[in-house]
C-alpha cells in the first residue's frame, strides 16, 4: 500500500508538473515581430510621412478633375468622373488618424505637450481632407473599436471637430512637453513654432471654405492668416528621400519607362503658354516637360492621346523638376496658398490688402521654383496679371492659385468653390453620361466600406455636394 | 485498490492452462512481421493475434491444427507436431492487396475494420506515374482528392484538397497533413514574393522512389488522431524498409524529355506595328499590317514562329540507388538518389539530391527500435515564368525572339525587353538543405501492452538568393533595371514532434476484441526568415550586398506550439462488426489561454454483413460503414490583440516609423470546430473480380476563424474572429475490376469518381463578402474571386455584356438572353460584377489501367475533372495585342448579334479595324481594343478537361535470361505523360495556374509557367 501511496504521490505530483510545464511550454504566442507598443516618436515619424503622402494620394486622384493632369488613354474614368473605387486612399487616411489617435493618447498620458499638439494638427489636417472629398465619414464611433460597423458623421459636425483639434492642438504646442520633437518629426524637425504658424495656416484654410455658410468670418479667417506663416520657410511639406522618392516624381519616371501617367492637360498649358491668356507664364518649363520638339502641348482630358504616340509628342511630368525630383518634399501647406487665402478673405472688406496678397502669393510661388527676378519682374507686369486693384476679381485669385497650388488636392476645394469657373475650362470629353453634363462634386464611397459597413454608407451621387459647396 | 487489482489479473489471466505453450513468428513472404495475425486452435475457442512484431504464443495440443487468418494473405493451416516453435510465412493473396491500410500513426489496419473511407497507392502506382513531386502521383488515383499541378516548372508545386476547400479565410492553408513513417512533415510553398517563380511545396523534397505506399485519410473520422494539423485530411506516407534475407541492390534509372504541351490558336498574318501599319519599332507586336505585304519590301520579314522556337526541349535524368537487407534482429535500408532536370523555359532548372538510412533493430521479445535519417538538398534557378509569358505577349511576331543577345552582353532587342534575355539574367536561385529523421521504441513487457515512443524532426533551410542586373555601363544598352537589386533570403524551418503511446489489447472471449491506444502528442514549429534586398550596383554585374548604395531587411519569425492527449478504443465484435471511438484534447499556443485547450470526439463503425448473412456464392464480400466525428483547429501563431508594425520603407534617414497593424485579432478567438459525418459501403463481387466502394459525406466547419474585412474607419482594416460556416458534401464513388484474368493476360481496372459541393452558409453579420484575390484584365476587364452567403466558393466576378431583359438583383450573368447592342453598333457593356463561373471543379475522377501479357506490362492512367471555369488571363492578353487566331478579324465588317435597348434586332453594320473604316467613321483602336479585351465575360471560360496523365509499357527479363546474367531482376519501360489533352479551353494546359500551391485563388491561370507533356526511358536492375 506504502508503495502505491508514493506511486500516486509520484503521479500527481508528475501531474502537476504536466500541468505546470505545458502552461509556460504553450506561453509563446506573444508576437516577436511587430512589438505590442510603439514609442510617440516612432508614431511621429510614421504620421508625419503618411501625411505628405495621403496629400499625394488625394492629389493624384484629383488632378484630372482640376484638369492638372489628363490620361493618355480615351475615356480614362479618372478624367471622365466616373465612380472610382479610392479603398487604398480612404485606408490611408483612417490608417494616419489611427495612428494620431493612438499618438495623442500616449502623448497625453507621457505628459508630451508637444507630440500631442502636433498629432492634433494632423488630425485635424486628415480629418478635413477626408471631409472634403467624401463628406460624412465615419469618426465618432471610429478607433476605439466598440463596433465593426461605425456610424456616419455628418461633414458640418466634422468641420467643427477639425476647427477644435486645431485649436486645442495650438493650446498644447503652447504649453508644457517633457518630450522635445525634432528629427521625428519630418515636417518641422521639431520646430514648434513653425507648427503653430502650421495650425493656424490650416485654421485659415478651413475657413476659407466655409465662406458661403452661415458660419464664417473674414477676420477670424484673416486673424489666423496673422498667425500663420511669415514666408516660404514655414512651408509645411515632407521632403522626400533616395529610398523612398517622390512619388510625383516616380509617376514621371515610370511614364519614362511607358508606364504611362503624368500626362499634363492641355487646360493647365493653355493657361500658362499665353493662349487662355495673354501673359505667357515664366513657371511653365519648370512645372511640365516639353515635346521632343521643345513645345508645350496638352491632353484633353477624356479624349486620351489621339495618335500621338507613347512619348515625345505630350507635355509630361519629368523628372528632375520642382514637383518631381527624387527628394522634391510634397507641399502640405505653402506661404503662398495662405497669401491667397488672404487674398480672398480680405477681398470684400480690404480690396488692397487682397490685391497686394494676391501678388505676393504669385511671387511667393515663383521663388519656390525658382523663377530669375527678371521673369518674375516681367510676369508681374503683364495686364493679365498686374490688372490694378480696381479691375481685380475674385476669378483672378482663384486662377494664381490654381497654379500655385499645382497637384495640390486644395485645388478641388477651390474648383468646387469656384464653380469649376477657371477660364476656357471644358468638361472632359466622354464625361460621364450621370453627371448630365455637369462636374463633379464629391468622390464615390469606396467599395471597401460599402461591402464592410453597407448599412451606414449613405446613399450618394456624384452630383451631391460637401456642405461648404453651397449652390 | 482492491478493485484495480482484481481488474488486472482479469486482464491477464485469461489464456486457460491446458496443453504445451507454442510460440512462433508470422511474416510475409519477403520476412517482414505480420501484426494482428488471427490464429485458432482449429475447433476449440482458443485463439490469439500476434503482436507488433508478428510474435505469437497459444497453447495447443500435438495434433491440433492451427488456423492462420490475416487479410490481405492466404489462410494457412497447420499442424502442431512435437515443435514448440512455429514459424509461419503466409502468402499474399493477390485478390485482396489493397485491404490493408496505413493509418494515422503509422498503424497499419485491416480495410475491411475501418468505419471511414481510405484509400492507398503503392510504389508501382507511384512509380508508373513518372512524378518527381509525390503530391502529383496521386493525380486522378484517389476519390474526393484534387491535386492540381500549378505548372510546367522544373520543381514546381502542386496543390492537394480533399473533400472542397474548408476555410472562408482567402489565406488558409486547406491541403492535408503530410507525413511520413508517423512523422508530420512540412509541406509549405513559399512563393517568390515579387514576380512568381514556381517554387516547390516541400514535400517535393522526398524522392518518390523511396515511398512504399501513400494512403489519403480524407474524413475528420481519419484523422482525429492528428488532431488540429490533419483537419484538411492527411496523406500517410511509408517509406520503404530492408528485410530479412538476403542483401537486395536496385538500381533504377530513368531520362525524360518534356515540351510544351499546348499552345493557345495564334493569327500568323499580322506583323509588327499599330492601325494596320508596319513599324519596325513599335511596342505593339501584331496590329501592324499583313506580314506577307510587308516581306515584299523589307527582306527577311517574316513570321517567326516565336511561341514554338523559345520554348526548349527539356531534359530530366533521374537515378537512385538502394540497398536494403536484414538479419534476425536487424534490417536497413539505404538509398542515394539525384535527379535533375531542365525545364522547357530557357535557364530554368531543379535538381534533388536524396539520401536514405533507416533501419530495425529487435533487442529483445519485448524491445525494439527503428529509426530513419533522410537529407536532401534541392534547389535550382527559377526563371520568372509570369514576366517571360508576358514579355512574350510584347514581343513582335516578326523578330526573333531567340536572337537575344549582343557580343557585349547586352541586350538585343529592337525596344521591347526580350523574355530569354530576362529569364537568363534575372536569376532566382534557391538552396534548400533538409534533414526529416525519426526514432521509434516499442517495449511490451507483456503479449497485452506496449508502450511506444517516436520522436521526429523536419529541418529545412532555404536559401535564395534573387539578382536582376543594373545596367553594364555601356553606352545604348537596354538594361533589364536602371539601378538592379540582389535579394537575399534565409528561411530555417524547424519541426519537432513527440508521440507517446501506450496500447493494450484485449482478446475477451472468442467474439470481443478490443484495443485501446491512449497517448500524448507533442507539436513544434520554429520558422525563421531574414530577407535583406540591395539595390543599386557601384560595380556592375558584381553580385554582392555590400556593392549595393541601399540595402533593406526585414525578419519574421514565428514558433508554434501544440500538446495533444488522445485515446482511441477500437471494439471488434465476431470480426464483423467494428467500433471505433476516439477522442482528442489539444492545447495550442495559437490561441487565448482561456481557449485554448479543446476536446473533440470521434466514432465509426464497421459492419460486414456478408460475415453475419449468408450471401449468394456471387456476393463476396458486403460491409456498411458510417462516421460521425468532429475535430478542432487553431489559428497561426502571433495573431491576437493589436500591434504595431514599421512600415517597410523605413529607415528613412535613420528614422523609423510605427503604424498600428491594421489587423486585430479577436483576444477571445476559440477553436473552429469542423463536424462531420459519412456512410458508405464496401462491396465486393465474384471473387473479387469486381470491387465497389462508395461513400457520401458532408462536413461543416464552423466558428471560422477568418480576417472579417471590417470599415477601416474602426482604426483596422482586418479582425481576425470566429465567423462563418463551409459546407463541403459529396459523393465518392471507386470501382475495380479485372477484366481479364487469364494465365498470360491480365487486365485490371481502378476508377474514381467524386462530386463535391460547397456552400457558404454564413459569413458574419453585416458584412457581404470576402474577396478572396483578384486578377488583372485590360480596361476593366479584371476578374475577382469572391465568398458571399449561400453560394460555393470560388465564384468568379467580372465585367459581361449588357443583357436585354436581364434582372437587376440577379447574381449571376443571364448568358441566355439576349446581347444589348448600343447606339455605335458595338456590345453594350455592363460594368457590374456578376459571377461568371467558378473556379472550383464539381466533378473529378480518374481511371487507371494495368494490362499484363506475359512479361509486358501496359499501364494508363486517364483522369479528368468537370464544371469548372476559370478566368483566361493570357486570352485577354492576346486579344490585347492582337495574337489569337480569333483577331484575325480585325478588317471585318460584322452585324452584332443582339437587341437595342428597346428589344428590336441590332442591323447597325460596323467595322472591327483600327482607325477609319470602309465606311469613314474612325473606330480608334478597333473593336479587339476597345470592347473585346475589357468584357471579364470573354474570358471566364470551360476549364474542364480530360488527360491521357500517363502510359507505360514495362518489359520484365524472364527468370531464364536472368539467370546467364549478373542480375536478379531487369526492368525496361517507356513512359509519356499528358500526351493527350482534351479540353474546350483556348491557350496553355488549363490545369497550370498562377498562385502556386500556396494560394487559394486557383482560379486565376494568368501567365502561369505551360504545361508540358513528357517522355521517359527507364531501366531498373535488381542485384
Amino acid at each position: 500500500m506504502k508503495i502505491i501511496n508514493r506511486t500516486k504521490g509520484i503521479v500527481a505530483i508528475g501531474l502537476v508538473f504536466m500541468v505546470l510545464a505545458c502552461d509556460s511550454y504553450l506561453d509563446v504566442n506573444e508576437n516577436p515581430n511587430n512589438p505590442q507598443d510603439a514609442p510617440i516618436s516612432g508614431l511621429m515619424i510614421n504620421s508625419t510621412y503618411e501625411s505628405a503622402l495621403n496629400v499625394y494620394r488625394i492629389g493624384d486622384i484629383v488632378s484630372n478633375y482640376v484638369q492638372y493632369l489628363a490620361s493618355p488613354n480615351p475615356a480614362s474614368a479618372s478624367d471622365t468622373m466616373e465612380p472610382v473605387s479610392n479603398n487604398n486612399t480612404w485606408f490611408s487616411l483612417y490608417n494616419v488618424m489611427t495612428d494620431l489617435t493612438v499618438l495623442i493618447d500616449k502623448a497625453e498620458e507621457q505628459g508630451a505637450g508637444h507630440y500631442q499638439g502636433a498629432a492634433e494638427v494632423l488630425m485635424a489636417l486628415n480629418l478635413g481632407m477626408t471631409v472634403d472629398i467624401f463628406g460624412d465619414i465615419p469618426f465618432s464611433e471610429s478607433f476605439n473599436f466598440e463596433t465593426v460597423t461605425p456610424k456616419y458623421d455628418a461633414d458640418q459636425e466634422l468641420y467643427g471637430v477639425v476647427m477644435n483639434y486645431l485649436d486645442i492642438g495650438i493650446s498644447h504646442l503652447n504649453g508644457e512637453t517633457t518630450a522635445t520633437m525634432g528629427s521625428d518629426d519630418f515636417i518641422y524637425q521639431g520646430d514648434v513654432a513653425k507648427w503653430l504658424a502650421f495650425a493656424n495656416m490650416l485654421k485659415a484654410r478651413y475657413m476659407i471654405h466655409l465662406k458661403n455658410t452661415g458660419s464664417y468670418s473674414s477676420e477670424e479667417v484673416l486673424a489666423s492668416v496673422d498667425n500663420g506663416f511669415q514666408s516660404g520657410d514655414d512651408n509645411a511639406g515632407v521632403n522626400f528621400f533616395e529610398q523612398s522618392i517622390n512619388p510625383w516624381a516616380e509617376v514621371a519616371r515610370d511614364n519614362a519607362d511607358l508606364l504611362l501617367g503624368g500626362w499634363i492637360s492641355e487646360q493647365f498649358i493653355q493657361a500658362l503658354d499665353g493662349t487662355s491668356y495673354n501673359t505667357v507664364d515664366p513657371r511653365l518649363p519648370l512645372m511640365v516637360g516639353a515635346t521632343d520638339d521643345g513645345q508645350y502641348i496638352g491632353t484633353e482630358n477624356g479624349a486620351g492621346r489621339g495618335d500621338a504616340p507613347e512619348q515625345g509628342a505630350r507635355s509630361t511630368l519629368i523628372e528632375g523638376q520642382y514637383y518631381t525630383s527624387v527628394t522634391s518634399p510634397i507641399l502640405i501647406a505653402t506661404y503662398s496658398e495662405q497669401k491667397f487665402i488672404e487674398a480672398e478673405a480680405a477681398f470684400a472688406t480690404d480690396k488692397s490688402r487682397s490685391y497686394q496678397a494676391y501678388l505676393d502669393g504669385i511671387v511667393a510661388h515663383m521663388n519656390m521654383l525658382g523663377v530669375p527676378q527678371t521673369d518674375i519682374d516681367t510676369y508681374l507686369a503683364g495686364p493679365d496679371v498686374s490688372m490694378g486693384e480696381s479691375a481685380f476679381t475674385l476669378n483672378d485669385i482663384f486662377k494664381e492659385k490654381w497654379v500655385a497650388l499645382f497637384l495640390h488636392p486644395e485645388s478641388w476645394n477651390d474648383a468646387r468653390r469656384f464653380d469649376y469657373q477657371y477660364e476656357n475650362f471644358t468638361l472632359p470629353a466622354n464625361l460621364n453620361p450621370d453627371l448630365s453634363g455637369q462636374f463633379i462634386r464629391r468622390l464615390p464611397y469606396p467599395d471597401s466600406e460599402t461591402s464592410r459597413n453597407g448599412n451606414n454608407v449613405p446613399e450618394v451621387t456624384l452630383l451631391d455636394r460637401i456642405f461648404w459647396d453651397t449652390e | 485498490m482492491k478493485n484495480i487489482t482484481i481488474i488486472l489479473f482479469l486482464l491477464l489471466g485469461c489464456s486457460s492452462v491446458l496443453g504445451q505453450t507454442i510460440t512462433g513468428n508470422v511474416a510475409d513472404a519477403s520476412g517482414q512481421p505480420l501484426p494482428g495475425v488471427s490464429i485458432i486452435v482449429s475447433g476449440t475457442t482458443r485463439g490469439t493475434t500476434t503482436d507488433f512484431d508478428g510474435n505469437y504464443s497459444i497453447t495447443a495440443e500435438t495434433g491440433d491444427t492451427l488456423e492462420f487468418t490475416y487479410l490481405g494473405m492466404e489462410p494457412k493451416e497447420i499442424i502442431v507436431g512435437l515443435n514448440s516453435v512455429i514459424d509461419v510465412s503466409m502468402e499474399e493473396d493477390s485478390e485482396q492487396l489493397d485491404e490493408v491500410i496505413v493509418t494515422a500513426f503509422g498503424i497499419s489496419q485491416e480495410k475491411k475494420a475501418l468505419g471511414y473511407a481510405a484509400q492507398s497507392i503503392d510504389a508501382d502506382a507511384i512509380s508508373q506515374t513518372k512524378q518527381t513531386n509525390l503530391v502529383n502521383a496521386l493525380q486522378g488515383q484517389v476519390a474526393g482528392v484534387q491535386i492540381t499541378n500549378s505548372g510546367g516548372a522544373p520543381g514546381q508545386s502542386a496543390r492537394i484538397i480533399i473533400r472542397g476547400i474548408n476555410s472562408l479565410d482567402p489565406a488558409a492553408d486547406n491541403q492535408p497533413l503530410f507525413v511520413i513513417d508517423g512523422v508530420p512533415i512540412d509541406n509549405s510553398t513559399v512563393e517568390s514574393p515579387n514576380t512568381p517563380r514556381g517554387l516547390s511545396n516541400r514535400a517535393a523534397d522526398i524522392n518518390p522512389a523511396d515511398v512504399e505506399s501513400m494512403s489519403v485519410l480524407k474524413g475528420a473520422a481519419a484523422t482525429a488522431l492528428y488532431g488540429v494539423r490533419a483537419a484538411n485530411g492527411a496523406v500517410i506516407i511509408t517509406t520503404k524498409k530492408g528485410q530479412k534475407g538476403q542483401v537486395r541492390i536496385n538500381l533504377n534509372t530513368s531520362v525524360g524529355f518534356e515540351e510544351l504541351n499546348r499552345l493557345p490558336e495564334l493569327q500568323t498574318q499580322y506583323g509588327q506595328g499599330f492601325s494596320g501599319e508596319y513599324d519596325p519599332t513599335s511596342f505593339w507586336p501584331s496590329w501592324g499590317a499583313p506580314i506577307s505585304e510587308v516581306a515584299q519590301t523589307v527582306p527577311g520579314h517574316k513570321y517567326q514562329d516565336n511561341w514554338n522556337r523559345a520554348f526548349n526541349t527539356g531534359v530530366q535524368s533521374d537515378h537512385s540507388i538502394s540497398i536494403s537487407g536484414g538479419g534476425e534482429n536487424a534490417t536497413f535500408y539505404g538509398s542515394f538518389g539525384r535527379f535533375d532536370q531542365k525545364g522547357i523555359i530557357p535557364f530554368s532548372d531543379w535538381a534533388r539530391t536524396s539520401a536514405k538510412l533507416s533501419g530495425t533493430v529487435k533487442v529483445s521479445e519485448k524491445f525494439d527500435f527503428s529509426g530513419s535519417i533522410n537529407y536532401t538538398n534541392s534547389g535550382g534557378n527559377r526563371v520568372p515564368h509570369d514576366r517571360f509569358m508576358e514579355r512574350m505577349m510584347y514581343w513582335a511576331e516578326t523578330q526573333d525572339v531567340r536572337d537575344y543577345i549582343n557580343p557585349d552582353g547586352t541586350m538585343k532587342t529592337y525596344g521591347n525587353t526580350n523574355p530569354i534575355y530576362d529569364a537568363r539574367f534575372s536569376t532566382y536561385e534557391d538552396n534548400v538543405n533538409r534533414v526529416i529523421g525519426n526514432l521509434n521504441f516499442n517495449y511490451s513487457p507483456t503479449d497485452w501492452l506496449m508502450l511506444s515512443y517516436r520522436i521526429g524532426t523536419d529541418f529545412y533551410s532555404d536559401m535564395r538568393s534573387e539578382i536582376t542586373p543594373g545596367p553594364k555601363g555601356i553606352d545604348g544598352e537596354n538594361s533589364l533595371s536602371s539601378t538592379g537589386f540582389i535579394e537575399e533570403t534565409r528561411i530555417n524551418s524547424k519541426d519537432i514532434t513527440s508521440n507517446l503511446y501506450v496500447t493494450l489489447k484485449k482478446q475477451w472471449n472468442d467474439d470481443w476484441n478490443t484495443s485501446l491506444r491512449l497517448g500524448n502528442d507533442i507539436f513544434q514549429r520554429k520558422f525563421d526568415r531574414v530577407t535583406a534586398t540591395g539595390e543599386d550596383f557601384v560595380i556592375p554585374e558584381f553580385y554582392n550586398l555590400n556593392n549595393t548604395r541601399q540595402i533593406f531587411a526585414s525578419q519574421n519569425k514565428s514558433i508554434r506550439r501544440l500538446v495533444g492527449f488522445y485515446g482511441d478504443l477500437m471494439v471488434n465484435y465476431k470480426d464483423f462488426l467494428y467500433l471505433n471511438l476516439t477522442g482528442r484534447n489539444d492545447i495550442s499556443s495559437t490561441l487565448p489561454k482561456d481557449n485554448n485547450s479543446f476536446f473533440y470526439p470521434s466514432v465509426n463503425l464497421g459492419y460486414v454483413f456478408s460475415e453475419s448473412f449468408e450471401l449468394p456464392q456471387w456476393f463476396t464480400f458486403g460491409k456498411l460503414r458510417g462516421s460521425w466525428a468532429q475535430v478542432g483547429k487553431d489559428t497561426n501563431p502571433h495573431i491576437l490583440g493589436a500591434t504595431f508594425v514599421s512600415p517597410s520603407v523605413f529607415p528613412l534617414d535613420g528614422q523609423v516609423g510605427f503604424s498600428r497593424n491594421s489587423t486585430f485579432g479577436d483576444p477571445s478567438l476559440k477553436p473552429e470546430l469542423t463536424t462531420s459525418i459519412e456512410f458508405g459501403a464496401q462491396l465486393s463481387f465474384f471473387q473479387s473480380r469486381l470491387d465497389i466502394d462508395v461513400t457520401y459525406y458532408k462536413s461543416n466547419a464552423e466558428d471560422q476563424i477568418i480576417p472579417v474585412p471590417i470599415s477601416d474607419g474602426t482604426g483596422f482594416s482586418e479582425y481576425i474572429t470566429n465567423a462563418g460556416e463551409i459546407e463541403n458534401s459529396g459523393v465518392e464513388l471507386v470501382l475495380g475490376v479485372d477484366i481479364i484474368k487469364t494465365d498470360n493476360f491480365q487486365w485490371t481496372t481502378t476508377a474514381n469518381l467524386s462530386k463535391n459541393d460547397n456552400e457558404i452558409k454564413a459569413i458574419r453579420e453585416g458584412i457581404e463578402e470576402i474577396v478572396v484575390g483578384s486578377q488583372f484584365g485590360y480596361a476593366g476587364s479584371t476578374v475577382t474571386m469572391k465568398l458571399i452567403e449561400g453560394e460555393a466558393y470560388g465564384n468568379l466576378y467580372g465585367t459581361s455584356y449588357q443583357r436585354f431583359g436581364a434582372d437587376e438583383d440577379a447574381l449571376f450573368l443571364q448568358r441566355g438572353l439576349p446581347v444589348i447592342i448600343g447606339d455605335d453598333g458595338f456590345p453594350e457593356r455592363n460594368a457590374n460584377q456578376l459571377i461568371l463561373g467558378n473556379a472550383v471543379p464539381k466533378w473529378i475522377g480518374g481511371v487507371r489501367n494495368q494490362l499484363t501479357y506475359k512479361n509486358f506490362e501496359l499501364n494508363f492512367l486517364i483522369d479528368f475533372r468537370a464544371d469548372v471555369e476559370q478566368y483566361n488571363q493570357y486570352d485577354n492578353f492576346l486579344s490585347a495585342f492582337g495574337k489569337n487566331e480569333y483577331t484575325l478579324a480585325r478588317n471585318d465588317l460584322r452585324i452584332f448579334d443582339g437587341v437595342l435597348e428597346d428589344g428590336s434586332a441590332n442591323t447597325q453594320e460596323v467595322w472591327l479595324g483600327q482607325g477609319v473604316g470602309p465606311d469613314g467613321r474612325d473606330y480608334g483602336a478597333g473593336f479587339w481594343r476597345n470592347d473585346y479585351r475589357g468584357i471579364t465575360e470573354n474570358f471566364v471560360q470551360d476549364a474542364s478537361f480530360v488527360k491521357l496523365r500517363n502510359i507505360s509499357l514495362t518489359y520484365t527479363l524472364g527468370n531464364k535470361i536472368l539467370d546467364r546474367i549478373p542480375f536478379s531482376s531487369l526492368r525496361v519501360s517507356l513512359a509519356a505523360n499528358n500526351i493527350i489533352l482534351y479540353s474546350p479551353w483556348d491557350g496553355f494546359d488549363p490545369e497550370s495556374f498562377s498562385a502556386g500551391a500556396g494560394g487559394n485563388a486557383i482560379g486565376f491561370t494568368g501567365l502561369g509557367f505551360p504545361g508540358t507533356q513528357s517522355y521517359f526511358l527507364t531501366f531498373n536492375f535488381g542485384l
